[in-house]
Order: C-alpha cells, then structure tokens, then sequence
C-alpha cells in the first residue's frame, strides 16, 4: 500500500524550553488506514496534527524529515506545505465555531474555499455530505447558530464538512470524545464507513482508550512527547507493555468496579419522587414515580435530551416540574427557604460542569464552607477534616489557602468537588457525568474516587450518565430514559443481561467493548 | 502588598495599580502637611510680585493678586482631595452598595429600582449636580457630586450582582443548601476582597472630574476655599500670557485623577 505521509524522527519543541513537545517520532500513514495517537493532553498528538494540517506556529522548532504521497523527503523545518487534501474535525466541545454566525454557512464557506467552488455549491455538497452519513441531522437544522445546537448536532455538521471535500487524509482531534457513547459509535461508524468509500486516511488523536476500542485501529502511545508504546486495537486491548499504557487502559469500563455488597433494598426510603412530569403535555402515563432508599445508587441513564438531566434538575430543585419531590419524607416544595436550605446540606452535587464552583473561591473555601457554615465545627476540626479530604482526592499539594478555583483544571475542580462533597457528610449525592471531559487517567482517577466513596460513606448516590459503563460502575438500580420518558427501570445487572426495549440495548452496547476483548483474547 | 489592592488584575496592571496607589499615598501626605509644606497661608494677597513666572522663589509662578501659586496648589489640593472622598463615600453608599443589596431584593422590587436609576444613570453626572445645587445650594458641591454619580454605580453594581448570583455556581450552591443569605454574605466577602479598593479609587476618580467641572464652572467650591477647578477657572483671563496660573493646578489635577484611574487598575469605569 503506498504511504500518503511518512514522517521520520520529527521533533517539534519551543525555543526556550528544555522539553519537546514531540521527540523522536516516526509514522507512516497508508491510503486508508486508521492510526490512534493516545496520550493525555500534552503529549505531543496535537504537533503531529498541526504538522500535517500546517498549523505549527512560527517559535516552534522543528527537525526531522517529512515525504508526501510520492514526492521525495524534505527537511520538516522548511514547514512543507502539504500538497495532499487535508480535512480537521475538531472536538464540538472546544468550540471551534464563531457563536455569531450560523454553522451552515461557516462550514459552507469552509468548503468553498477548500474546493474553489461558490457557496452556493458548497452548500449542495455539505447537504449531500449529510445526507450519506447515517444518522446525521438535515441541512437546515444547521442554520442555526452554535450555541443553539448541541455537541452531538455539532459533531455531525463538523464530520460532514470534512468528507464533503473528498480528503485524502482526515484530522480527528479528539472530535468524538465528549458526547455520548451511542452517539461517538454512530459518528465513528459513519466516518469508517465513509472512509471506505472514499479510501482517505484517519489520523485521530484520542485522550481516552474508549477510542482504540470504537476505532479498532492501530495505535500509537505518547507520553511527554514520546512513542512509548505501537500495536493493533486487538492486542492494545488484550494486553499493554508499558505501565503507563495500563494506566491509560485501566479508564475502560471495570466489570466490577464499585460493586458493593449492601442491603439498602431494607433501608427507609431517602427520596420519594411522585407523579413527576417531564414533558410539558401531562399525560398520567408518563408521570415517573420512583424512591432510592438510603444507601442505595440508582443511576438515570439516557441521552442528550431524554429527559434524565431534566430529571435530576427537578431533584436538584433547579428547575419546579408537576409532581412531588419529598427528601427525607419531608416535601421540599412545601417548605420556606431556610427550611428548604437545611434540608439540602445534606445533598452533595458532583458535575462535569465546569462552573459548578464560585471561581472566586479558594480551595479552602470550598472545602470549609460545608463543614463551617453547615455543620458549624470549630476551626481546629475543620482544618482536619479539610486537610484529610484534600489528601484523599489528591490536592493536599496544591496551595489552597491561595488558588482560586479560576486556577484549577478541569481534573483538579473535580476532584475538589468529590473532597467538598465527602467532608459534607451528605445522605445523597448528585453524581453528573462525573467522566465528562477528562483524560483517560483522570477518568480512571474520578471513577475510583467516587466508588471508594460510595463504599465508605452511606450516602445514597444518584448518577446521571449517558455511558452506561458509569452506571455499571457507580449504581446498582437503573432507570433508562428515551425521548423525554423512562423506559425501563431495574437492577443494572439485570438490565445488562436482558433489556426489553431496544434503546436500552443500544445504550448498552454502545459502552461495551465486549466483542473486541474477545477477539484480543483469541489473538 | 498586591494581593490587597489589586488581586484580581493581571500582572501588568497590577503593577501599575500599585503605583497608583503608592502616588494616592503621596497625595494623601502632601494633603495631610499642605499647611507645613506650603510658603503661605491660603488666600495670603501679594505674596510676591503680580503674575511672577516661576522661579527659585516662587517654583508655581505667582497669580494676579500676588499669591504664591505653590501654595495655593497645595491648599487646593487638599479641597479638592478631601471633597472628592466625601463625594466618593456617598457615590459608593448611595450608588454601589445600594444597588449591590437591590440586586438581591425580590426580582420585581429590584427591577423597578433598576429601572429608575438606570433613568437617572442616562442624565449625565455633571447635569445632575448642576441641577441638584440648584435646587439646594452651592455649599452641598460634594454632596451632590456624589449623589449625581450613584446612579450609574448602582446600574454597575447590580447588573454584578445580578450575574453573580445568576451564575450557574450559584445555583448548584442553593441545591446543597447554601442559603440566600449565606450567598449574599460569599459575594460580599469577595467583592469587598477584589473590588471594594479599586471601586473606592474609581468613584474618587469620577466624583473628582465632576467637583472640579463644578467648581469651573462656578457651581462648586466658594472662596476662600479655593479647590483645584476654581484655581483654573479664575485663571483663565489671562492663561495666555501667563500659563503657569491655570498649568500647574490643570497639572496637578490631572495627576490626580491619573493616579486615582491608575490604582482603579485603569478600569474605565463611570465617566462624568
């Protein structure tokens, strides 16, 4: 097969500093193949991709060589441009869109310019690049603006217009990792089945080793700036040489990871949830009722806009919907604010939202608010407590009578919501995506932080997730959510081993990487 | 040191926001040993020779009636300085604080208070305490001063707060039982941490501007209390031949207000 980019011993650093980016790194890329660079952020993926996309910036250092198609080696320091077709598919997530403009008509000028046509053609070829991805919503959905459509609309529109100008190789930078796992498996199933048709090649820089398995491709292991580790996705995921590969694949879903041997089908009942209404017509058949005993985990489990989130908003008392909410026997909308406020103490919320926490607050402060203002404890045992907490999720190094959350990543603000949530000493926690966004060793990080909490405290959990392996990990009772109703409920070891409905099951198999382990075993 | 005054500027204007305060600190001695430092008591006539430039002995020239300009300059520094925080504490109380509070009142009521400052807000500042010493007298300058910039320090003030306790962090709070009260009190801890100096120096900016238009103008400050805007106002008959009567105050005015802006972190701020 011929290669469409070879490069050789590549090394992309900043002037100034002592570390590369990227060292020593060598690929070659065949006309329809499927390469996964995996690393954390930081690992020198994204230099590869702005090599070939010709986006290094000018104060990069480059060295190594670099060949095209059949043209001979050139020095990668003269910045070549690249003479092949060349489409990126960014991540929805970062925002790759201008907010004021619709996404049709950015993308369609995207296409004109790439294909020299006018916008009027572009547009023709972005809606026929729509119309053959399965899946995919239609043209003029996409008149709006982004802030309007969600990520998974997003991702489709951006994977559209990269096949809409018949590349010859296709940039993925992480394009498929923060949405849904059903809906990652559509949108990479419609890519691979794009490329089959048009025979261009993937280069995909992924965080998570979820991708190795929903790609299936060879993959390629950074850390730091170097290849520490090659194989095919059938062998990655059968086994890793290196340590810290294991550590990346130790973020894939955990059969029995959380599992926990309780009796809260026993216990009292700690949320009574009656005759709730999600949809706005109110029909008596899709009113939810439901309880979570104490100590027990039920987990709502749905897609983007099946109603789980509007769900846990309701509990949360974010937003009022028909119906009755009572927390520990007691109705919160009955009550005054005060009444209402002490009752809530006892709730603890963990979320991959990122604003989830005043940025103005230190990370004392949001440590100490519960237990000084809550729980009113003196300040000797709240710098106890406080300094536990801080260790047991990993931030007892950080500075935190100083930094601001404003300060903190992604990773860190989370953590620190776990230590906030464990020093609260709540009945019920709100777990929200809590995987949403990281690293893969973040994830592995969150996923076993939250578990040991859920085994220590008798806190009963409530997980929000569209990925079932978090539900698999966290809970043990399930409620399935589908365009706005619950569909199915029951234990998630049940529920795994016989959905009834069919949205059930392709929730189910869109976290599993069953099939592919398999076939690592065989091999 | 820059953890107090300005926490939340970026480097370079945190830098430039201590030295405004450092120059503030200086005009705050000179205004404290005005009556030491100053060759002669205010309003002394015939000082020196009539409109003398500057020199050795007069390094501010002298004014129409003979009094030494350094003097003068000294004394109306004071007024000026100390009319300006009195004006500045009102626009503050009357401005910011209250639109802060408003802000967290039940949403009509804080609406409607919203709408009728944000009417006021749209009269320019100087209009205003024109108006405001017309209806009373010339005697209430700083008071007015303050007064007329309130309403667009209560606009500013409440559309933070708005956003503040709008913001999604503070929704998540109320939903683990962090009361109003409780958030009320987190916000003002942090406001008064990152914003209360750097308002304090912007108020004092603007409310400075307006008394000295006033006093321009004819409307603020009587002799014998001669502030900076007064100085330059009767000085303008003969500026031309003798510049030095109006530049120095002119130049020590705007230093002011350049060091009042400057330890704002050059927020733009309310303009006059």
């Amino acid at each position: 097969m011929t290669a469409l980019v070879e490069i050789n011993d590549l090394r992309v650093g900043r002037q100034g500093s002592a570390t590369p980016e990227l060292d020593r790194f060598s690929l070659t890329l065949s006309a329809g193949e499927t390469v996964l660079l995996l690393g954390e952020t930081g690992c020198g993926k994204d230099a590869v991709l702005r090599l070939l996309a010709g986006s290094l910036e000018q104060d990069q250092e480059i060295s190594g060589t670099i060949r095209f198609g059949e043209n001979d080696p050139v020095q990668a320091a003269t910045r070549p441009t690249n003479p092949l077709r060349v489409a990126y598919v960014p991540s929805a997530a970062l925002h790759p869109l201008s907010p004021t403009a619709p996404v049709a008509q950015q993308l369609t000028r995207v296409i004109g310019h790439k294909l020299r046509c006018p916008q009027g053609a572009a547009r023709e070829e972005l809606r026929t690049a729509l119309e053959r991805l399965a899946g995919a919503p239609p043209i003029g959905m996409l008149d709006r603006f982004p802030g309007q459509l969600d990520n998974a609309t997003l991702c489709w529109a951006l994977l559209a217009a990269a096949t809409a100008v018949t590349p010859e190789i296709v940039l993925c930078d992480h394009s498929f990792a923060d949405i849904s796992p059903l809906v990652a498996r559509t949108l990479i199933g419609a890519l691979l089945a794009e490329q089959q048709r048009l025979g261009f090649a993937v280069l995909y820089g992924g965080r998570i080793p979820q991708a190795v398995a929903r790609l299936g491709a060879r993959t390629i292991v950074l850390q730091r700036g170097c290849m520490i580790e090659e194989g095919e996705a059938a062998r990655m995921m059968s086994g890793q040489t290196h340590s810290y590969t294991r550590s990346l694949f130790h973020a894939l879903p955990q059969p029995d990871a959380g599992r926990l041997n309780r009796t809260s089908t026993r216990s009292e009942a700690l949320l009574q949830v009656q005759g709730l209404m999600l949809q706005a017509e109110k029909k008596a058949r899709n009113a939810i009722s439901f309880e979570l005993r104490r100590g027990a985990s039920l987990a709502l489990v749905g897609e983007d806009g099946s109603g789980r989130r509007g769900m846990a908003r309701a509990i949360m008392g974010l937003d009022r919907r028909p119906g009755r909410i009572l927390f520990d026997a007691v109705d919160l909308n009955l009550l005054s604010e005060a009444m209402t406020s002490r009752l809530r103490r006892r709730i603890a919320f963990v979320t991959s939202d990122d604003a989830a926490l005043d940025p103005r607050m230190t990370l004392w402060d949001v440590i100490d608010e519960p237990l000084r203002v809550h729980l009113k404890l003196s300040r000797e045992l709240t710098t106890g407590y406080r300094e536990a907490a801080l260790k047991r999720v990993g931030l007892a190094s950080h500075d935190g009578r100083r930094l601001t959350v404003a300060a903190l990543s992604a990773f860190d603000r989370r953590r620190l919501q776990i230590a906030r949530a464990v020093v609260a000493a709540p009945l019920l926690v709100v777990v929200d995506e809590p995987l949403r966004g990281l690293d893969a060793v973040a994830r592995a990080t969150i996923r076993d932080l939250l578990a040991e909490f859920r085994l220590e405290q008798q806190a009963a959990f409530l997980v929000v997730t569209a990925d079932f392996a978090v539900a698999r990990a966290l809970a043990d009772d399930a409620m399935i959510f589908h365009e706005g109703r619950m569909i199915e409920r029951g234990p998630v070891r049940e529920l795994l081993r016989a959905p009834r409905e069919s949205a059930t099951r392709a929730l189910i198999e869109a976290a599993d990487f069953g099939p592919l382990s398999r076939a690592a075993e065989a091999v | 040191m820059s953890a107090i005054f300005a926490p939340s500027l970026p480097r370079p204007r945190r830098i430039l926001a201590i030295a405004g305060w450092a120059g503030l600190g200086v005009v705050a001695l000179a205004v404290t040993m005005s009556d030491f430092l100053a060759h002669a008591p205010a309003n002394e006539l015939h000082a020196g020779p009539m409109l003398a430039p500057p020199s050795a002995q007069f390094p501010f020239g002298t004014d129409l009636v003979g009094r030494d300009l350094l003097s003068e300059t000294l004394h109306a520094l004071s007024v000026t300085a100390t009319a300006g925080l009195e004006a500045a504490v009102v626009a503050i109380l009357a401005g910011g604080f209250l639109g802060y509070m408003s802000a967290h009142l039940p949403k009509p009521a804080g609406l409607v208070l919203h709408w009728a400052f944000a009417v006021f807000a749209a009269i320019p500042a100087l209009l205003l305490a024109i108006v405001l010493i017309g209806l009373t007298s010339r005697g209430i300058s700083a008071l007015a001063a303050g007064l007329a910039a309130a309403p667009l320090a209560f606009v500013r003030a409440f559309d933070r707060a708005s956003r503040a306790g709008g913001a999604r962090h503070a929704d998540y709070a109320r939903a683990t039982g962090v009361s109003a009260s409780m958030l009320l009190r987190r916000d003002l801890a942090y406001e008064f941490r990152d914003m209360f100096l750097p308002i304090v120096a912007r108020a004092f900016a603007s409310v400075t501007i307006i008394l000295s238009t006033l006093s321009f103008l004819g409307f603020g400050a009587t002799p014998p209390h001669r502030d900076l805007g007064l100085m330059i106002g009767a000085a303008w008959p003969n500026y031309l031949e003798a510049w030095w009567t109006a530049g120095f105050p002119a130049l020590t005015l705007v230093i002011l207000i350049l060091l009042a802006r400057l330890a704002a972190g050059l927020d733009e701020g309310e303009r006059p």
